[in-house]
């Protein structure tokens, strides 16, 4: 057993489609007898360069613990899911159970979320969805502008 | 003391401590230039290129 910290960057089109996509990740992780011990899903965020011509991506980050004979099954399997950019499985010592920088970010940019953010985490699921109307929205502005 | 912001651990998704480390065009200052002890530097290195690979930070500022 190794644990491992996973990041997959999705292709941002499919930012409305995360939550099928993370059932679908869940699933595929479970079947091959991995755990997951935390997601963190940052959101869309500004890639430092374009990947397939994006630049934008949905950045999901998870702690998992694993076998690693299987974790061959499951990169070619993300090899063949367009709807990946970019995947990346690091084998750690340990797990940090505090929250990565980047979904700290992510909360700042969008100070109003933040604070409902810190309730719990049933609630938070319940808001999602808003939360992608707003980015979409304010995203739209940006590239008007650009 | 240091003039870098160092923490305990290195984490390739902490930008903004990693971007004290590299130059506007995007190059790893080198450890002649940091100052920091070696062991410091071989962390603050391999998180860089981590954090490149996931587009966190550029490879240069030649990027379109």
């Amino acid at each position: 057993m190794n644990k491992y910290e996973a990041v997959i960057i999705l292709n941002p089109n499919l930012s409305s489609k995360v939550d099928e996509f993370k059932k679908d990740f869940e699933k595929l992780l479970s079947d091959n007898s991995f755990k997951i011990i935390k997601t963190e899903d940052v959101g869309r965020r500004q890639l430092a360069y374009s990947i397939t011509n994006h630049n934008k991506g949905h950045y999901i980050l998870f702690n998992l613990e694993g076998d690693p004979s299987k974790l061959l099954e499951i990169e070619t399997k993300i090899k063949y899911n367009e709807s990946i950019i970019r995947h990346l499985f690091l084998v750690v010592k340990e797990h940090v159970a505090e929250d990565s920088s980047l979904l700290i970010e992510s909360r700042n940019k969008k100070p109003e979320i933040s604070s409902e953010n810190d309730v719990s985490k049933k609630e938070v699921k319940i808001e999602a969805p808003k939360k992608e109307l707003k980015e979409d929205k304010s995203d739209d502005a940006k590239e008007g502008t650009e | 003391m240091s003039k870098y912001d160092l923490p305990k651990k290195f984490d390739h998704k902490d930008t903004d401590i990693l971007k004290q480390f590299i130059t506007e065009t995007g190059k790893i200052i080198p450890a002649r230039v940091t100052g920091i002890s070696a062991s410091n530097q071989r962390k603050v290195t391999k998180s860089i290129k981590i954090a490149r690979f996931l587009a966190l930070l550029p490879y240069t500022d030649m990027h379109k």
